[in-house]
């Protein structure tokens, strides 16, 4: 399976620079890189020092809007060639979106396309955001509070230059807990911003935007049914929809509790169930945020009780 | 759950279906504009809630139906994603 990693930024958040500091490390030449640039004249591919034969420019249009075909075609590509000995055989493949972009299409793309998931996996989403005005950009762009939401790591860029910390805050009023660096010009180590997404929830303060972002939190010290779980999920993909941007975590299920169940969905579309070896710290309970917008505080925590209340009676 | 359990639920239910009312709880259920909720008798297995209003009583065998069938009935249309999906299936 080739890994592949989303990385994504509102406009001018610097996710070229990282690229091409990326790209500059020897451990991390040998990747693909697909550029998806909005507009008739794409320059950002241009600016990317990798080999020309694994930089892939998608120029016809927002990735988020035409995903369904490009990104999958692109990548199947890619990895016809990379079989074929067309083109180095690469390690990996990084997306980086257009600063526009939604991700959540591109992630249903990459967990949905029937060729893409035969060969490829997606692990983890990268946001960066601009410490000189990435804050006032969060406030006013609904594109890039997506993008923070469905991050599995964020990078605050331009450090030097603007206020990090305030960045940073803005960032954990959209998902608490999100793991979140700051680097200058992309002076940071890749292994840590493009690991696989960390599915334990740090459980912080729930966070609240003032528009009604935020993420939810739900602990349960008794294990979860794996009927309720589904069936909590489902009620939730039903009555929250768009609402419900991603949700992640570890679960105790009543049926295999020695080991923690990994759940990840985006929006409707759930992953298949992963399993660890052993819980986390030795923390065997369920940990579980949703991240989402207009989604009343309490309502997840009362439906899924409400439901396992239900299956135990059963 | 309890009619005020069920009050929580279905108020948290409305504003997420961006719906204004108010519920409230009365013996043996809870009442929501002209909508009624209650807990359906023992006997009634599998039924577990009844939705009532004017000349119309609608029987729901789970809290999901019970959404659904209050969903509908307040007008919010229904759900935006009907059933999961589970990636590569």
């Amino acid at each position: 399976m080739i890994p592949v990693s989303v990385v994504t930024g509102f406009l001018g958040a610097g996710k070229t620079t990282l690229l091409r500091r990326v790209l500059a490390d020897p451990d991390w030449a040998d990747s693909a890189v697909i550029v998806n640039e909005f507009g008739e004249v794409a320059l950002d591919h241009e600016l990317l020092a990798a080999s020309e034969e694994v930089l892939v420019n998608v120029s016809t249009g927002c990735l988020c809007c035409l995903v369904r075909t490009d990104l999958g075609t692109t990548l199947m590509e890619l990895a016809r060639k990379r079989a074929a000995g067309e083109v180095p055989a690469y390690r990996r493949v990084l997306v980086e979106t257009s600063g526009l972009a939604d991700p959540a299409p591109i992630l249903h793309a990459l967990m949905t396309e029937a060729l893409v998931i035969e060969t490829h996996r997606l692990i983890s989403v990268v946001t960066l955001v601009d410490a000189v005005v990435g804050t006032a950009v969060l406030e006013r762009h609904p594109e890039a509070r997506r993008q923070v939401m469905l991050a599995d790591r964020v990078l605050v860029t331009k450090p030097d230059l603007g206020d990090a910390a305030a960045a940073e805050a803005a960032v954990r009023g959209l998902q608490a807990g999100l793991a979140v660096r700051a680097a200058v010009r992309g002076a940071v180590e890749p292994e840590w911003l493009f690991a696989p997404g960390d599915p334990v929830v740090p459980v912080e303060a729930v966070a609240r935007h003032s528009e009604g972002v935020g993420s939810i939190v739900i602990e349960r010290e008794a294990p979860v049914a794996a009927l309720a779980l589904t069936l909590w999920m489902q009620a939730l993909a039903e009555h929250a929809g768009a609402k419900l941007l991603r949700l992640k975590g570890l679960v105790a299920l009543a049926e295999e509790p020695m080991r923690p169940m990994v759940v990840h969905a985006v929006q409707h579309l759930v992953h298949p169930p992963e399993w660890l070896a052993e819980w986390p710290g030795g923390e065997r309970r369920t940990r579980i945020v949703l991240i989402g917008q207009g989604i009343p505080q309490h309502f997840p925590a009362r439906l899924l009780a409400a439901i396992e209340a239900e299956v135990a009676a059963a | 759950m309890t009619p005020p359990e069920l009050r929580d639920l279905l108020s948290d239910a409305l504003a997420l279906w961006e719906v204004p009312g108010r519920v409230a709880v009365f013996e043996g259920g809870v009442e929501l504009g002209g909508l009624r909720v209650t807990a359906a008798a023992r006997d009634d297995l599998p039924i577990r809630w009844w939705i009532e209003r004017a000349g119309q009583r609608r029987p729901c065998t789970s809290v999901s139906g019970l959404l659904r069938g209050v969903r509908n009935a307040v007008g919010a249309g229904e759900g935006e994603a009907r059933r999961l999906r589970v990636a590569g299936a």
